[in-house]
């Protein structure tokens, strides 16, 4: 599964990665590592500077101050090669609604260059895999909130992805399509995939995290394994160092 | 930051347009109809209504002077919808664009694929009324086969004006203000009716400037029996605004998209 030309073990290397929008401070000097193969997890309030952090590893918003590292190389010059090894699960459902399900993977396939037979062939395996084969040629319209998520996984996959950026992948799903998603997240580590990913449920981040950074304000609060964390700060749960440590958020 | 001027890669714009062939290919029944016969009913009541009354303009007969401008018309207005609403749509309602910039492909060859996809677009519903008016007998010339890569350049140029204008506005409200203000007047103004030679200067300065008057003169041209030089020159006149405009959308959803 390790690719060519990527020798390093870090996945996303950023040092001092900052941002501003019209003045306002989205991020403000943030350092992290991902390591390959590792699931990262990314908490934090509502505008802690998270989805700007994704966005940024994906090629959606631009670096401003700082460096950002994907796969070994730099995101501001090379972003095309390194959009080419990514998988993208953007937090709201951005899915062709003019095509089927099928057909969104297959169009996808398509943006990566992936030649037709092979794109058939993958397609076909990303719909076993995302338990989509049953409505493959369902419109977008007719899916469920779940449904619809795991196409939005199985889309990201298209391109045999090293890394998968997930931006609050659970949000507003049911618990069995929640636990459905879970499955699915632990069979990608399992396959050697690095995982990144934003929540806002500390249950999700305990349960598939190896490490997590938490976000606040535009700043790191907080570095570690959800167990670590725990032990660092004395409290029950994640949920609780959490509030701990963003808890100004109650004030406002 | 990439620099503005990244040129387009033309393999990633293609898949672009391969996706939007992919869509219309399942649609074209019903959105070929209505932009079809729309120039038709201008035909009908222009040249069979009114062309009673004006038999001829400059030597020839009224429908066969209106009808190769309406090829012109059905370009503009189909490059127009696309790059108006249909775009604005996917930038902003669907967020498809987003979606696309996750992958390979960068923002110059997003717009690129967009804009060949409009001008073929607008030549399918160009040609298919260039097909009409032919079988209407209204086309006197056989360069008028030689129509369709013209009615490609229109609608690139025509695309890349809806494009710009889209990739700037904040609502799809201010789409009112560039058909009311801009495209229908040139519908009605830019020559299809009425030839512009025996108005006074001033008013064919303006007509000069209106990517419409340009078109509507080549297709003329071709379908009456062109002159070469008059054919190349507006057409060149399409060409550099197309190219000087190209830019504009580039900068503008780079902006807008991945600030």
């Amino acid at each position: 599964m390790r690719p060519l030309g990527f020798a390093g073990d870090v996945a996303v290397r950023a040092r001092g990665l900052a941002k501003r929008y019209d003045g306002i401070v989205a991020l403000d000097g943030v350092d992290f590592d991902v390591r390959t193969g590792q699931c990262f997890g990314f908490l934090g309030p509502n505008g802690a500077g998270k989805t700007t952090t994704m966005k940024m590893i994906y090629g959606l918003a631009a670096v401003q101050d700082g460096t950002l590292e994907v796969l070994g190389r730099d995101i501001s010059r090379e972003r095309r090669a390194v959009k080419a090894r990514l998988g993208v699960v953007p937090q709201e459902d951005n899915l062709d609604r003019e095509l089927t399900v099928r057909e969104n993977l297959l169009v996808q396939a398509g943006y990566f260059g992936i030649g037709s037979e092979e794109a058939e062939r993958r397609v076909a395996e990303l719909l076993e895999f995302s338990l989509l084969a049953g409505r493959s040629d369902a419109m977008v319209r007719q899916l469920s909130g779940g449904m619809r998520r795991r196409l939005l996984i199985a889309r990201a996959l298209v391109n045999e992805p090293e890394l998968v950026v997930l931006d609050e992948p659970t949000t507003g799903l049911d618990p069995q399509a929640r636990q459905t998603l879970w499955h699915t997240l632990d069979r990608l580590r399992d396959q050697g995939v690095t995982l990144l990913l934003t929540t806002h449920y500390m249950e999700e981040a305990a349960r598939l995290c190896d490490r997590l950074v938490i976000l606040d304000l535009g700043r790191i609060v907080a570095e570690g394994s959800p167990d670590e964390l725990i032990a660092r700060y004395g409290q029950p749960h994640l949920e609780a160092v959490f509030l701990h440590l963003t808890g100004h958020e109650l004030d406002r | 930051m990439t620099g503005a001027l990244s040129l387009p890669s033309l393999p990633a714009a293609l898949r672009v347009w391969r996706r939007n062939l992919r869509v219309f290919s399942k649609i074209w029944r019903g959105a070929l109809l209505p932009l079809f016969f729309d120039p038709l009913f201008y035909l009908v009541a222009m040249g069979f209504g009114l062309g009673t009354y004006i038999a001829h303009i400059n030597g020839v007969p009224y429908r066969e002077f209106i009808a190769p401008g309406l090829c012109a018309s059905a370009v503009m207005w189909a490059a127009s919808f696309e790059m108006a609403w249909n775009a604005f749509f996917k930038m902003e309602e669907t967020r498809l664009y987003d979606s696309i910039l996750a992958t390979p492909i960068e923002v110059e060859d997003l717009v690129t694929g967009e804009l060949l996809w409009a001008g073929t677009r607008a030549v399918i519903y160009g040609t298919t009324f260039l097909i009409v008016i032919s079988a209407f007998g209204l086309v006197e010339s056989g360069w008028a086969a030689a129509m369709p890569p013209f009615l490609l350049l229109g609608g690139l140029c025509f695309a890349t004006i809806g494009l710009a204008y889209t990739s700037l506005i904040p609502k799809m409200d201010y789409f009112t203000f560039y058909f009311t203000l801009f495209i229908t007047p040139m519908f009605l103004f830019g020559g299809i009716f009425f030839p512009y030679d025996k108005l006074p200067e001033w008013a064919q300065v303006v007509a000069w400037f209106t990517p419409l008057y340009h078109l509507v003169l080549v297709c003329r041209e071709l379908a009456t029996g062109p002159d070469a030089a008059a054919v190349a020159g507006n057409a060149a006149w399409l060409a550099v605004l197309t190219a000087l405009l190209f830019s504009v959308p580039v900068v503008a959803l780079r902006r807008r998209l991945v600030a």
